[in-house]
């Protein structure tokens, strides 16, 4: 038992000492940085040199905003030295290193900066189209960039040159943490702006923005028609003033606009034309029946148009209804215009059949050469007593007790 | 005895090879199946271990099918390309049906002339013309044959014992699995279970004199003799099936076939539905109808007992729906799943032998001196004439069936779209094709797009597919309602599937597309017409796919060559010997069975006559049947149905000669009217059903109400006419009905618009997209929006506008939360927005939130229903919030706005009045958007009507709508807060374009209406331009 014991207490002594002569062994390996230089230029080459005690191989770590490689050293006569791969050294910024699997950390950082001269200038410009009036804008950023595609210095000059109808303008801007970039607020005109940039005598491209103008404001509206007959045939145009936003540009074309038509009945009709060089012409084809229409255009939510008010006269004043064949064959007409004319094929004629006066069904006849004939089957209509309503530009006829047999 | 060459067998297979082989090269691409084998084999030819395929269904994985006739085809592909690999399998499968057809044949009769004879009546047996030349089914028919050359090594194993058959057995039994997984399970059940009980009688009959001495005891007894080889091969021949296509069976497992049964023609009753009798049951029994109980004789004689009962239930199975038993005997999944016809398929193919054995007899035999004997030569030669006659005459109509009701549409020249989707990274996008017919498969394996569409309805995932009764969305017209319903769906979400683009080869689809929101791009050289959405993502470059660990890819890459491998090193050295005769080889055992061929039955004669009276009687009744049903004239219904028959075929001309002649309308006037009338109902529809109810009737005059329902991509209409007919003679005409007469006032008139052109890239190049080509996104500006709940659903209603200064497209994507910020629900709008809008124009919207219809297969599916029919999405918990995101782009077509609302009449519930199209465009479906207004002038419900029938320029047209009756209408938020534009706070983005909104700037001019719940609307007009000029 006590042998155990003593056993034990040796051993544990012994991984003690092993360990302190251990430590005082690895003290010995040592390396020091001997370059000085912290500072680079893009493109340069960059090797760091260590002093070491002993010719083995070391590792570098190196790391960059563009990635990280870890590098082994050349050793010749206790001179270590490492060389930065051209695919970190080609990036501005700060490249830091760290040499690895030693006991002592040795590390530091490099700045390496962009060259002061431009090869190309990066642009970009967006929205490409603003709505005219100063609230809306577009933004360029411009990034001049050198040989080795980095950004240039911080605080480098831009001039950015803009022409807008018969202004040319230059402004300065400076980069700033890599870029240079303005606001261009919308001018009051529409129109087009070029737009440029220049930097150390490099210029970029050109770009443009469309300046679109801004929205309508309130317009009129004006009929046109051949006659003022309610024909249910001809065709009335309605159109607009030249519509123009607060700052006297004609709106866009192809502007959307609604015409609401109030009748007399309170029925709401609609038409609707998109503007062009801010007119729009909208049609709509004359009621068959005399009507007061009330006419107000809109851009919803936006603008509208004054009122206005166009009337159209009866055209037929009075027809004959005659009956057929037991009362089965109904015609209609002549239907005559206002001249004395047939009216134009297709005037409407609803026949309204009603049976202890519920609606059993309603009939439409278009005329033809100014009259219209209505057949009532006897296989559908039995014999019996109907009341019909014929009804035709806008005047009513009622036959009540109307046989058929 | 030094043994000849079978002069019958090599005429067969001389026959088959000229028959066939010079005819598939007109049919078997037009064939239902063909091309879709062409695509798996195109999947092999490119990656032959990786079962995954992307190109269809979002993906899915080929291990869904037996891959050795696939991965055959993509081998020889690699040689002479795709094509040459299909008609290579076709040939061989041939040659492989036609020598099996004898070695089995020789097998049941012992006799090579015989055998002969069935061989060259197989090559024109009509089963195998339809399987080959009509459905395609290439592996079903290696399968099959592969089966039949089997059957005689498994009797000899069975027999004799030697373990070289076995080994041969086996082999070619692999060879079956890997080619066809349903052949080698049927396949045991119908051709070696009866095998095995043949061989025991063999056995049990060396013991007695006769096999009039083979008892049952003996039966039984030899059974349990024979059993150790039966179970020996059983257990075998099970563990191949299990282990050849292993992946097949584990996916099996993994993706269960949950989907709701497709209809199949095959499981109709052929009584209804007389185009599937023909098809799937007159076609491939043809001539062997009329010998059946010969067919029947025979197998139940003692020896073949076995091959009696099963031909009897491959006889009644393959009668499907007709009789209630196959479904009974199936159950109710597997009637569902499987496709019956292939029972009558190896019915026919049971019968082969027989019926060689037959026309021997009969031809040379013992049956041709008992008829010459009894009824003379002349009756002989006389029926000979009449089987042969009808033999070719069905091999003729069957092959003649794909020319005259063909199957697919013309044939579609795909290099325009292989084309067109390779080129400006189209690709990156899925596609859809319509109406294309099976041919989509075609376009599958030359290109390397995705489609969400697919051709092998098995290996469907998306639920929105499996839950409809539909094969394809590619023909979703014919499936009815079901079809463009599931269409719809895809339609209106698009940026689910990143589906871009669709080639159209069917107009048929047109307004649907439009409705949706979709854009025709351009029409291809070959006539297909190119369709775009805007504003879908492109496929992700990383896409999910269920693996599987690589022994399963091994396994299934290796394993289907192998078998043919070992097949053949098995097979090698009798197939020689056989070929070459290089040796005398001893007859195989069961040569020991020769059946007598020197005595025919008279009984079986008589019966044979009675039979063939029969059965010509039932066939004479039912032509006359048809007749009567068909004869176009003979009633006034028959007459009404025939006339709107014709006008859905647009067959005017015949659609004419039912107009009564009397009526002074002329033919060149009639057709001169139908050609002008343009709309929904006669240029898209889809004659669905059509019932007649004569009102009143006198010998000479009939007045009919007449219902026809319709099916148009946008919904179902249904219109009641009432036509009067008349008798001239002895036929029936129709009355005609007259077109409109509206003279529009002017003759010649302009109109000036506003076009636009969006240039794309503007330099030619293949690089990305310059970043200054690209176009803002034009703003829009949700100027309301509110969800609401309409009777038992959820909507989110509301208006939209364009405040940009271009036209933009709309797209509207609402999604639903709970009040713990829960996703419920998300939805695009579908038809109820104007999706192109101009500039400062405004379009009131509803989203509905559809589920995935039936998505409980519990729910019954209606017979007929409506595309428009609507099924409410299953919410878990109530919605309180909404999101709308609204996204805008900047489109170029489809801007026509000219028409006008001319008058307008309110009554109580229905609003009616009169539609002027003002514009140079034929307009060919208008559209109303309805908005609905509470007393305080809120907005609180949007409805749509399409109209039936388009407006011509400067014509008018009137319209009838019904206000819903009595909808429970709740409002459950109008917090717009959650409404964003491009990505952007609606608000924000607003506010920098109209500072000051005029709100409810148009509420003085709301149409008043006369209804308990709804007190104003608004009627807004939206068209759709069929062919713009």
């Amino acid at each position: 038992m006590k042998l155990k014991k003593s056993f034990a207490l040796l051993l544990f002594q012994l991984v003690i000492v092993s360990f302190l002569a251990q430590e005082t062994n690895t003290k010995q390996t040592s390396i020091t940085l001997l370059s000085t230089k912290t500072n680079y230029i893009v493109g340069e080459d960059i090797i760091l040199n260590f002093k070491v005690k002993k010719d083995t191989v070391f590792q570098l770590y190196c790391s960059n905003s563009y990635g990280s490689i870890v590098l082994q050293s050349k050793v010749l006569s206790q001179k270590a030295s490492f060389t930065v791969p051209r695919f970190l050294s080609k990036k501005r910024g700060i490249l830091s290193w760290k040499i690895i699997n030693t006991d002592e950390t040795i590390s530091g950082n490099i700045s390496i900066s962009s060259q002061q001269h431009p090869t190309s200038i990066e642009t970009y410009l967006g929205p490409p189209s603003i709505d005219a009036g100063g609230l809306d804008y577009t933004m360029l950023v411009v990034i001049p960039t050198d040989s080795l595609d980095n950004p240039i210095l911080d605080n480098s000059k831009v001039d950015v040159k803009y022409q807008f109808l018969k202004s040319e303008n230059i402004t300065p801007i400076y980069t700033d943490k890599l870029i240079g970039y303005k606001n261009f607020y919308a001018p009051k005109k529409s129109g087009r702006m070029i737009i440029s940039s220049e930097c150390h005598g490099l210029n970029s491209k050109e770009f443009d923005v469309n300046i679109m103008p801004a929205i309508a404001t309130d317009f009129k509206i004006f009929t046109h028609r051949n006659h003022e007959y309610a024909d249910g045939n001809q065709i009335t145009t309605l159109y607009t003033s030249i519509i123009k936003d607060k700052n006297n540009n004609i709106i866009s074309d192809g502007s959307y606009i609604e015409f609401y038509i109030t009748d007399q009945k309170g029925g709401i009709l609609k038409t609707a034309a998109t503007t062009i060089n801010g007119v729009a012409h909208a049609k709509i084809v004359h009621p068959d029946f005399e009507d007061t229409w009330k006419i107000k255009a809109y851009f919803i939510g936006i603008a509208e148009s004054n009122t206005i008010t166009i009337k159209y006269k009866k055209v037929i004043e009075d027809y004959n209804v005659a009956f057929k064949q037991h009362n089965r064959i109904i015609t209609v007409g002549p239907l005559e215009s206002f001249m004395g004319q047939l009216i134009p094929d297709g005037l409407s004629i609803k026949l309204s059949i009603y049976k202890n006066k519920t609606l059993i069904k309603e009939l439409f006849k278009e005329s033809n050469n100014g009259f219209a004939s209505f057949y009532l089957d006897p296989n559908i209509y039995e014999n019996n007593e109907y009341q019909v309503i014929i009804e035709t530009a806008g005047i009513k006829k009622e036959f009540k007790s109307f046989k058929l047999w | 005895m030094k043994e000849k060459s079978n002069k019958y067998l090599i005429t067969a297979i001389l026959l088959a090879l000229l028959f066939h082989g010079s005819t598939i090269f007109f049919t078997l691409e037009t064939t239902y199946d063909a091309l879709i084998h062409l695509f798996f084999a195109d999947h092999y030819a490119n990656s032959w271990f990786e079962p995954w395929n992307y190109r269809w269904y979002t993906g899915f994985t080929v291990q869904s099918y037996p891959p050795l006739v696939h991965q055959t085809m993509g081998a020889l592909s690699l040689v002479g390309g795709l094509k040459f690999g299909l008609f290579t399998v076709a040939f061989v499968a041939i040659i492989l049906f036609v020598t099996g057809a004898y070695r089995y044949s020789l097998l049941i009769t012992s006799n090579r002339t015989v055998a002969g004879y069935a061989a060259i009546l197989a090559v024109f047996s009509s089963s195998f013309v339809e399987t080959l030349h009509i459905f395609g089914q290439l592996p079903s028919i290696v399968g099959v044959s592969i089966l039949m050359h089997a059957l005689p090594e498994i009797y000899l194993w069975l027999k004799t014992g030697k373990y070289k058959f076995f080994f041969t057995s086996l082999s070619l039994i692999s060879v079956t699995v890997t080619s066809h997984h349903v052949t080698p399970i049927f396949g045991m059940l119908f051709f070696i279970f009866p095998l095995i009980g043949t061989v025991i009688m063999d056995v049990a009959r060396e013991e007695v004199n006769s096999y009039k001495e083979v008892t049952f005891s003996l039966f039984l007894k030899t059974f349990f003799k024979q059993l150790k080889k039966n179970l020996a091969f059983g257990l075998s021949a099970l563990f191949l099936i299990v282990f050849c296509i292993f992946p097949y069976w584990l996916n099996s497992k993994k993706n269960p076939i949950t989907q709701v049964p497709i209809p199949h023609g095959s499981r109709d009753s052929f009584i209804d539905v007389t185009s599937s009798g023909l098809v799937f049951f007159t076609i491939p029994w043809g001539l062997l109808l009329f010998i059946l109980p010969y067919i029947f004789y025979r197998y139940y004689s003692k020896r073949y007992l076995f091959f009696g009962l099963s031909f009897t239930m491959l006889v009644i199975l393959g009668t499907g729906g007709t009789t209630p038993i196959p479904k009974m005997i199936l159950g109710e999944t597997a009637f569902n799943i499987l496709t019956l016809d292939r029972f009558t398929l190896w019915g026919s193919i049971m019968s082969i032998p027989i019926f060689g054995e037959f026309v021997y007899r009969f031809v040379e035999g013992d049956l041709k001196e008992l008829i010459q004997e009894k009824f003379g030569a002349v009756y002989h030669r006389l029926l000979g004439g009449l089987l042969a006659f009808f033999y070719v005459a069905m091999v003729v109509f069957t092959m003649s069936l794909g020319y005259f009701r063909p199957s697919q549409p013309q044939k579609i020249k795909m290099l325009p779209i292989v084309n067109f989707l390779s080129q400006d990274s189209h690709d990156h996008w899925r596609y859809l094709t319509l109406g294309f017919g099976d041919q989509m498969a075609w376009l599958g394996a030359q290109s390397n797009a995705m489609s969400v569409d697919g051709n092998y309805h098995s290996a469907r995932r998306l639920p929105e597919l499996t839950t409809r009764p539909i094969e394809r969305l590619e023909n979703s017209k014919f499936k009815g309602v079901a079809g463009i319903g599931s269409l719809q769906q895809f339609l209106t979400t698009p940026e689910k599937y990143n589906l871009k683009y669709i080639f159209s080869n069917d107009k048929f689809y047109d307004p649907v597309l439009f409705f949706c929101g979709w854009q025709r791009l351009s029409q291809l050289e070959n006539g297909i017409m190119v369709w775009e959405k805007l504003n879908v993502p492109p496929v992700s470059s990383i896409l999910p796919k269920e693996d599987v660990p690589a022994w399963v890819k091994i396994m299934w890459g290796v394993i289907p060559f192998l078998t043919v491998l070992f097949a053949f090193i098995f097979n090698v050295q009798s197939l020689i010997i056989n070929a070459l005769k290089t040796k005398t080889k001893p007859n195989p055992i069961y040569f020991k069975y020769k059946n007598d061929y020197s005595k025919f039955s008279k009984n079986v004669l008589k019966a044979f006559h009675i039979w063939a009276v029969l059965l010509i009687i039932t066939i004479s009744y039912a032509c006359y049947m048809f007749y009567i049903k068909n004869d176009t004239q003979r009633s006034p219904e028959n007459v009404v149905k025939a006339y709107y028959d014709a006008i859905d075929f647009k067959e005017l001309n015949k659609s004419f000669s039912y107009i009564d002649p009397k009526d002074n309308l002329t033919r060149a006037q009639y057709l001169l009217e139908i050609s002008v009338t343009d709309g929904l109902l006669s240029s898209y529809a889809k004659l669905d059903a059509i019932t007649t109810e004569v009102l009143k009737k006198t010998d000479s005059l009939t007045t009919l109400k007449v219902e026809t329902k319709w099916i148009t991509p946008l919904e179902k209409l249904s219109k009641v006419e009432f036509r009067t007919t008349v008798k001239r003679g002895r036929k029936w005409y129709l009355k005609p009905t007259r077109k409109s007469i509206d003279l529009p006032p002017d003759q010649l008139y302009s109109k000036n618009t506003t076009g636009y052109f969006n240039q794309g890239r503007r330099r030619i190049t293949t690089e990305q997209t310059h970043h200054e080509d690209v176009l803002k996104q034009p703003v829009l500006e949700i100027v309301s929006a509110k969800l609401i709940k309409f009777n038992k659903r959820y909507s989110i209603i509301g208006e939209v506008q364009n405040i940009d200064n271009v036209p933009s497209d709309v797209v509207l994507k609402g999604t639903l939360y709970n009040d713990d910020n829960k996703e419920l629900a998300t939805y695009n709008a579908k038809h109820i927005i104007k999706h192109k809008l101009m500039p400062k124009e405004i379009s009131a919207f509803r989203i509905n939130f559809e589920g995935i219809a039936w998505s409980k297969t519990k729910d019954s599916i209606p017979k007929t229903f409506n595309p428009d029919e609507f099924t409410p999405i299953e919410l878990s918990e109530q919605p309180t919030k909404f999101n709308l995101q609204a996204a805008g782009n900047t489109s170029n077509s489809d801007l026509f706005k000219d028409v006008v609302l001319s008058e307008v009449n309110i009554s109580s519930n229905t609003i009616s009045g009169t539609l002027f199209n003002s514009g140079i465009q034929e307009i060919t479906v208008p559209q109303l958007i309805i908005t609905f207004y509470n007393k305080d002038k809120e907005m609180i419900w949007v409805d749509n009507l399409f109209l039936k029938e388009g407006i011509r320029q400067e014509r008018k047209l009137r319209f009838n709508y019904s206000i819903p009756k009595d909808p429970k209408i709740k409002s459950i938020s109008n917090d717009m807060s959650y409404c964003f534009v491009n990505g952007l706070p609606n608000k924000d983005i607003a506010s920098k374009i109209i500072p000051n909104r005029i709100h409810n700037h148009t509420i003085s001019k709301l149409q008043k209406v006369d209804h308990s719940l709804f007190s104003y609307i608004k009627i807004e007009l939206n068209i759709y331009i069929g062919n713009p000029k």
